[in-house]
């Protein structure tokens, strides 16, 4: 243990210092070893290696596994002075080191309004009250009890590349586009809750509130409700973690985040939206005359290359490569993803590998890299035809003050020497 | 101490034991401890008391800066540490006075106490605090401040100490049965709230209030699968403290200007700022207004809450942050009339009650229409047809604009530019 904590600490260091090198090297090519070296045999070949030879741990070294020392560097992160403090604060999921489509629950991104609530199960009830015939308390236990289904889904942040109004500010896909993630959830329809209490013809409205230190809260319109959201208590298979809700969460398929209620103790059915502080204060964008959308709760339609990217250069000369990326859309399915090489002048269709409606779609568009510096984009479009914007449109249409709901189509500067950078383009 | 009592939330459970020994100045302590409401928002102390928003100040007094394990100091303070700055009497009061003057670059958001007799005050009732929370020694309580020995090494009370390794013990047997399974007595359940993983913000106290509900069978729901039983009024009222903008469920009451300033400059000034302009990074409650077509806008509940509701529902549940739902009904009516007091809206002998308050609307009530995205360009029904594919645009891309910040996690911060940066970024 104490030796895999030491390695721990040191293969980051060695990464970051290789990442800062990279990123202050002035047109000096990266020195990494890529493909053959014909004239010396590779000793990590020729030699026997100590892993080759010796005993590795037996079961049981780690009943709760985690990933390799080596990729101890692959952690959310944060930006402290984004915030006042921790216990109302966001972190990032690490795109740029991910694949396929579902995200490792332990790297999606956290954001909450009054801490982590640590809630014994055996210790929360979830109450449905308001206009409905029978106001009911349900245990844990109880939930257990309703049909449940499987469903991928994407989360997003409705302030997720919210800093990038003003243009290009932070350098990763990390920061820019990390307040999203997409996992399988085990969960009750929330129609059956509804039904089991005997929904009134007046009800139009359902506040769904948290029961963590903000009791945080958001009104959700009734066709919603009866529509696809869900009461989740499993993440890819497992309990939810403590920092998405345990015991029990709201699942709202393709709208923005912060309606995901979680650690999730009330409901109640009125005919009004309540205009609580999330749905009034915040989560309203704000446009360049003054006035300010509402209830603006669709999640649209976004993609962003996750390789190359800052945090994530390209380590190997011209040649053969792959650009890899994102996309998803709140209106539904994806219906096909562009990526462009030379800032938009020419799209190329890129592979779409997995995905769900409402949930993340994988992209691959594989090229020869001639070696010549790349300005990497994608744009998105859904099944229902809309496009991902340029961000010089939606500034034409919102201005620079609307924080949330920023889908613009995110560019790369990928330098000759692989070095890559977050940039806006003519 | 023992790592068991960390997690322990030994509401009043414990509590009664704090004051076993009183220090010399017993008065000055006293005092101390009503002062103290202005840092509990973000400091606890007592036994188990956990980090908040800052670190735990049990045995703080003459402790060197920044040794409370697992909290996350600012480089600031970490530096000030190693270069063996302790909270001697005399450092301690000169931080108090101007925390930012004294470690330049701290994260204690707190603009400071104004007068040595309460910064006295409370150092007198800090000194009372061992470093696991337990009364300290009297010898080492002394108000003189002749202490030379680590209060770290201070002993608890021969009583708790007998009653706490009780508890570790039944933490410990929790945890190997699994904190999980059905609680029965209510200490224990206490026990077991905490047992899980250490975070900043406590459960809500009614999580740990609010157990063996339903003890007898319940009856049938009476919904179509039968699961689940009927909430109790008591049970719906206890929960149901929304307020809606057509004033649904205010309660009955009242509260003064006058008072609500009381309340304010007690509870929220040292986060929100004396006049809700907001210390350091904590949000801004008053001004703005006029700003919203301004390069940087300033929303406020002045210049951009459309409804007076919002204000009393989100104070009620959610503030003072750290202490939610501990205010009383008037006390919200208070801070209320006194928030609209901040912008302006209203003379300093106004009284808020539950007759008046739907008459009120906020300057920005109009400022607000439904969501119309879909009428923008990109969007469905206007979206081009055939999307461009080649020669889309003429000539090279050239860049306009760069990342503004390389290295997202900087050394220093608190650099200017990151403060514009930060502002209202991810809210
Ligand atoms: C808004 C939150 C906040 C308030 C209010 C506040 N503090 Fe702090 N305090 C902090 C934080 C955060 C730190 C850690 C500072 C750092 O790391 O730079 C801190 C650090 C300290 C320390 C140093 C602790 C150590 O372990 O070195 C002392 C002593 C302290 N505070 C006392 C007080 C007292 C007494 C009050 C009330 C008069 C108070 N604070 C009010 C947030 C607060
Ligand atoms: C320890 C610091 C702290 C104290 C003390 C505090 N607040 Fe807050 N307040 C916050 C934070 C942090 C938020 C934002 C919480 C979030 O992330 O949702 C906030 C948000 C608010 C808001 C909403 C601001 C907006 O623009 O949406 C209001 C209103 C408010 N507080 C009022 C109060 C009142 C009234 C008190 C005293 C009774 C108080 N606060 C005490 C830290 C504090």
């Amino acid at each position: 243990m104490v030796e895999s904590a030491k390695a721990r600490g040191r293969i980051p260091n060695a990464r970051r210092q290789f990442l800062k090198a990279g990123l202050t090297a002035a047109g000096g090519t990266l020195a990494v070893a890529s493909g053959v070296k014909a004239a010396q045999p590779d000793p990590k070949i020729t030699e026997i290696q100590d892993w080759n030879r010796y005993l590795g741990d037996g079961v049981d070294a780690s009943p709760y596994g985690s990933p390799s020392q080596f990729e101890a560097d692959i952690v959310r992160r944060n930006v402290p002075w984004l915030t006042a403090d921790a216990t109302s604060s966001v972190n990032f999921t690490p795109l740029y080191a991910l694949d396929g489509t579902i995200t490792p629950s332990g790297l999606c991104f956290e954001r909450h309004h009054g801490g982590v609530a640590v809630i014994n199960p055996a210790d929360h009830r979830l109450m449905i009250h308001g206009l409905v015939d029978r106001p009911l308390v349900f245990t844990m236990d109880d939930l257990k009890r309703f049909p449940r289904e499987n469903r991928v889904y994407f989360l997003e942040c409705a302030a997720n590349s919210g800093m990038e109004w003003r243009g290009a500010q932070l350098n990763g896909c990390q920061f820019t586009h990390g307040m999203i993630h997409n996992v399988e959830y085990t969960g009750i329809p929330l129609r059956f809750i509804l039904e089991e209490a005997g929904v009134k013809a007046d009800a139009k409205w359902l506040l769904a509130e948290g029961a963590d230190a903000a009791a945080m809260t958001r009104s959700i319109p009734i066709e919603k409700v009866m529509d696809d959201c869900l009461i989740a208590f499993k993440m890819n298979g497992e309990a939810l973690r403590p920092e998405q809700g345990y015991p029990v969460r709201l699942v709202v398929p393709g709208w923005e985040g912060n309606m995901w209620i979680k650690w999730l103790r009330r409901l109640e059915l009125g005919d009004k939206p309540w205009a609580q502080r999330e749905e009034t204060s915040k989560y309203t964008d704000l446009l360049a005359n003054g006035v300010a959308r509402r209830h603006t709760w669709v999640m649209d339609v976004k993609s962003v290359v996750t390789n190359p990217s800052p945090q994530a250069p390209l380590t190997h000369s011209k040649g053969r490569t792959v650009a890899t990326g994102l996309a998803w859309s709140g209106h539904g399915r994806i219906a096909k993803v562009d990526v462009s090489i030379d800032g938009g002048r020419n799209w190329s269709e890129a592979r779409l590998e997995g995905g769900t409606s409402k949930g993340v779609y994988r992209f691959y568009h594989d090229f020869d890299w001639d070696g010549a510096e790349l300005f990497l984009q994608s744009r998105a479009i859904d099944e229902a035809g809309n496009v991902q914007p340029t961000k010089d449109q939606l500034r034409a249409e919102r201005g620079e003050n609307s924080i949330y709901h920023n889908n613009g189509i995110q560019t790369w500067h990928v330098r000759q020497d692989g070095v890559t950078e977050n940039v806006e383009v003519s | 101490m023992s790592k068991f009592l960390r997690p322990l939330i030994a509401v009043g459970f414990l509590g009664g034991l704090v004051l076993v020994a009183q220090p010399a100045s017993a008065q000055d302590a006293a005092n101390g401890e009503k002062i103290f409401k202005r840092c509990s928002a973000c400091h606890a102390v007592g036994p188990g008391a956990k980090n908040k928003s800052g670190p735990t100040l049990n045995g703080v007094v003459e402790r060197k800066a920044a040794a409370v394990e697992g909290f996350r100091y600012s480089k600031a303070m970490t530096e000030a540490g190693k270069n063996g700055l302790a909270w001697t009497e005399e450092h301690l009061s000169e931080f108090l006075a101007a925390p930012r003057k004294k470690v330049k670059g701290t994260k204690m958001a707190f603009a400071g106490l104004k007068k040595d007799k309460e910064i006295a005050d409370i150092i007198a009732y800090l000194r009372q605090f061992a470093d696991d929370g337990s009364a300290a020694k009297p010898e080492q309580a002394n108000a003189d401040g002749a202490i030379q020995s680590n209060p770290g090494m201070a002993e608890a009370e021969p009583e708790a100490n007998a009653s706490e390794a009780e508890m570790a013990e039944e933490t410990k047997k929790q945890q190997q049965t699994g904190a999980g399974e059905d609680v029965a007595a209510a200490p224990k359940a206490e026990i077991a709230d905490g047992a899980g993983e250490s975070v900043d913000a406590s459960a809500g106290d009614e999580e740990a209030a609010g157990q063996d509900v339903a003890m007898a069978p319940p009856p049938p729901s009476g919904g179509p699968m039968n699961i689940g039983r009927p909430a109790l009024e008591d049970e719906i009222a206890a929960w149901d403290i929304d307020v809606r903008p057509d004033g649904k469920g205010l309660p009955e009451g009242s509260g003064t200007v006058a008072e609500g300033e009381g309340i304010y400059d007690e509870r929220c000034a040292s986060c929100h700022g004396a006049f809700g302009e907001g210390e350091g990074r904590w949000p801004v409650l008053a001004g703005g207004q006029g700003t919203l077509t301004d390069e940087r806008p300033e929303k406020t509940i002045g210049s951009y809450w459309p409804y007076l509701s919002t204000v009393y529902d989100y104070v009620h549940r959610a503030m003072p942050f750290g202490d939610a739902r501990s205010l009383t009904d008037d006390e919200t009516y208070a801070v209320t009339a006194y928030l609209l007091y901040l912008n302006d809206l209203v003379k300093d002998d106004f009284e808020l009650n539950s007759k008046n308050f739907s008459g009120i609307d906020l300057p920005n009530h109009d400022g607000f229409k439904p969501d119309d995205r879909q009428s923008e360009p990109q969007n469905a029904e206007n979206a081009q047809a055939e999307l461009c594919m080649k020669d889309c645009k003429e000539g090279p891309a050239e860049i306009t604009m760069r990342a503004r910040v390389l290295d997202v996690t900087p050394d220093n911060a608190d650099s200017d530019e990151q403060d514009e940066l930060g502002e209202g970024a991810i809210d």
